[in-house]
């Protein structure tokens, strides 16, 4: 019988997981957790929740003793990340594991991603911190594959089903009418149920070469953000979205990109009132803060005035409409722009969802609406919270 | 002045370390002498963290006679032994809030008290906000009308976790999220209420503790019957807070520590909100954290030979009320796919 590792089991996909291969009976399951806090999920099915620190070499290689496989769900920073599954992949080949898959992510082809990323082979380019993450973690993972370890990287877009993260965020934007629909959401949206992505690792563990490829894994429908909103419309309780078009989003969008590197800016921020007073906490700084003012009000008023343009600038008053209408994490994902295919894993693990996307939204609502007590008849007081 | 309460924190885990330690230090009304732990290491990295240098004991009876009281705030499953070796020795205790994990173990203790002669307090620190405090003087006094409804919940994804991970075992907790989130409120519901007529519970236990809970009440034998819902979460974020309707309008108030006020809205000019807060002065000054407040009220108690504010009775009735609830349980659904056709891989 199988032995499975699984890292990161409280998180969302990894409790999913557990719940599943435990319901399966096929193999025996050992859910590793880095703390207690978010283990009550897996701690009502009142089985053992050992706890393990991926940065503890020793520790990992007595907890993957007798392990024959192992599944990676573990998050964690930069740091964490890639020392934590450097030892883990140490350990996996240390207990000479039969297989190790890995959770990677479509933010390795960047955001937005390339056309040519339709398919697996498209060149990898992250833009953000958590892209750059999982393509080095695919990286060392294809390096231990090479050196013996059979590996399987499967790289899920964003999660759907019970639980999702993503979908809560896009009820409360739209409850907060915080979400633009751009293009009246024909662009595609890229989602794989959580209970289809445990469903591809527990095939994962059994077929495929495991040669360490990466392959997506989706719901395989053609989906819009339009299908998206339409089906959280009523757990929201609100109207359809705003309509902007792709231009309008890109000149929000840039309005709220992250700032370049400059001096100016920088020597500003030192200068500027709140850098001031918490220096003057500290006595020293006081005197040097105290002694530079005097210096400067010693000059004159007028040049105090001017140098104090000089460096912060004209006051500038904000108008009141010129802030940002959207949550632009979740309104510019629709300039993702590609659909991603799940037909290698097809062809390799002999993928296919279990469930359709009108049944994982379904899902989703179910869980939604019972968790936040919509169903109660209190629903009207309860929602006065939010 | 008079000479400081001299205290044991028995247990060096989370609420020691977060709550009850740094809640002592600041009240010059307060000594901690000792730090009591099996895990001497972790006592001792403790008082280093605070510049403490407290007797380091394994066991509370180490220091006996030099100990005003203890307070209790260890594994919910391991109060009774603790606290029955202080209240035969005549030392008070206040205990972490459940009182115990069962309530049997909480009617021993409380029997002990009472043969003893001695303290016992229940840490539902929440009792001691301004806003719950204000809440209960005015319900008591009829000021928002008749109750018709409430509603109370809580959810976290993940959050709070005990050094120990006792928590993650129904034994040692006494139970889930209905213990670890609920508790405080049914406490306060018991105390604005009384004990309710009807109780049913939902959770999503499976032979471990619930992660996930909704409870209905119903009071049924006043003149004037009303019904409320709680729900508790370990999984999902939900905005704390509770909401009263009334035959007036509709009481809200937010679930935390800093809140001071209560918001009124009446039926007929629902537009409006009403800030209510007192004006006259405060039982606690608004600046003092709650766990200070506890703790200055159950070494009141025990220098003036009063019955603490939460004493042992009402931690009682709380046990009570859960094992109630725990013993009318029902399951809540936990399978989201059930009623819908997969695509037909296995």
């Amino acid at each position: 019988m199988k032995r499975v590792a699984i890292l990161g089991a409280s998180g969302f996909v990894g409790a999913t997981l557990v719940e599943r291969l435990l319901e399966q009976r096929k193999a025996e399951i050992v859910p590793f957790i880095h703390n207690s806090g978010n283990a009550m999920r897996l701690a009502r099915l009142g089985i053992d929740l050992p706890a393990v620190d991926l940065l503890d070499q020793k520790q990992l290689d007595m907890a993957l003793r007798g392990c024959t496989h192992v599944v990676n769900c573990a998050l964690g920073n930069a740091h964490a990340a890639t020392r934590g599954l450097r030892n883990l992949l140490a350990a996996s080949r240390k207990n000479k594991v039969q297989r190790f898959i890995h959770l990677s992510s479509v933010l390795v082809y960047g955001d937005p991603p390339p056309p040519d990323s339709v398919h697996e082979s498209a060149q990898t380019h992250p833009t953000g911190t958590y892209g750059r993450v999982k393509l080095q973690q695919d990286r060392m993972v294809q390096q231990a594959c090479r050196a013996g370890l059979p590996s399987i990287i499967l790289c899920p877009p964003n999660i759907s089903g019970p639980y999702s993260a993503f979908l809560i965020k896009l009820v409360d934007a739209l409850r907060a009418g915080a979400f633009a629909l751009v293009d009246d959401g024909n662009t595609p949206c890229n989602l794989v149920d959580v209970s289809n992505l445990a469903y591809a690792i527990e095939i994962a563990l059994d077929t495929g070469t495991a040669d360490g490829k990466r392959m997506f894994i989706t719901d395989d429908e053609k989906i819009t953000w339009h299908d998206v909103i339409k089906s959280l419309i009523p757990v929201a309780e609100c109207i359809e979205p705003v309509g902007v078009t792709r231009e309008e989003l890109r000149c929000l969008h840039g309005t709220n990109g992250k700032s370049s590197f400059s001096v100016m800016r920088s020597l500003k921020h030192v200068v500027s009132r709140e850098v001031r007073a918490a220096l003057r906490k500290d006595p020293f700084w006081a005197k040097v803060e105290e002694g530079l003012s005097q210096g400067v009000t010693r000059l004159g008023k007028v040049v105090e005035e001017r140098l104090r343009l000089s460096i912060a600038g004209p006051t500038a008053i904000t108008k009141p409409n010129g802030t940002q209408p959207y949550n632009m994490h979740l309104t510019a994902q629709q300039l993702r722009g590609v659909r991603h295919d799940c037909d290698l894993a097809k062809q390799e693990l002999g993928y296919k969802p279990v469930y359709t996307f009108a049944a994982s939204m379904a899902a989703f609502s179910a869980w939604y609406r019972s968790q936040h007590g919509m169903d109660t008849g209190d629903w009207d007081l309860l929602k006065l919270l939010y | 002045m008079p000479k400081p309460f001299r205290l044991a924190l028995v247990g060096t885990g989370m609420v020691t370390r977060s709550s009850h330690l740094p809640a002592a230090l600041a009240s010059d009304k307060l000594e901690v002498v000792a730090l009591v732990d099996s895990v001497r290491k972790r006592a001792k990295e403790l008082a280093r963290w605070y510049g403490i240098s407290p007797y380091i004991v394994p066991r509370v009876q180490d220091v006996f006679g030099d100990i005003d009281g203890a307070v209790i705030a260890t594994p919910n499953d391991t109060h009774m032994s603790v606290a029955l070796a202080c209240l035969e020795a005549g030392v008070p205790t206040l205990i972490e809030k459940p009182l115990a994990s069962t309530y049997a173990e909480g009617e021993a203790i409380v029997r002990a008290g009472r043969q003893y002669g001695a303290v016992v307090a229940v840490g539902y620190m929440v009792r001691f906000r301004e806003n719950i405090l204000l809440l209960g003087d005015l319900l008591k006094d009829g000021y928002f009308g008749t109750i018709r409804r409430f509603v109370h919940q809580a959810g976290t994804v993940g959050g709070w976790s005990s050094l120990s991970s006792y928590h993650l075992s129904r034994k040692a907790a006494g139970g889930g999220v209905l213990i670890v989130n609920g508790t405080h409120f049914l406490n306060c519901m018991l105390h604005f209420w009384g004990y309710p007529d009807d109780l049913v519970l939902e959770d999503d236990a499976q032979g471990g503790p619930e992660a996930n809970c909704i409870a209905r009440f119903r009071y049924r034998t006043t003149n004037a019957p009303f019904e409320g819902v709680v729900l508790y979460s370990k999984t999902t974020e939900l905005p704390k807070g509770i909401v009263i309707e009334t035959d007036r309008g509709i009481v809200q108030l937010a679930d935390s520590d800093d809140a001071d006020s209560i918001i009124f809205r009446s039926h007929t000019y629902p537009e409006v909100k009403q800030t209510v807060r007192r004006s006259g002065k405060a039982p606690y000054p608004l600046n003092m954290n709650v766990f200070q407040r506890q703790l200055e009220d159950f070494a009141g108690a025990c220098l003036e030979g009063r019955r603490p504010m939460i004493d042992g009775d009402q931690g009682l009735m709380s046990l009570r009320l859960h094992e109630e609830l725990y013993a009318r349980r029902k399951s809540l659904r936990t399978d989201w796919y059930s009623d819908l056709s997969a695509n037909g891989a296995s």
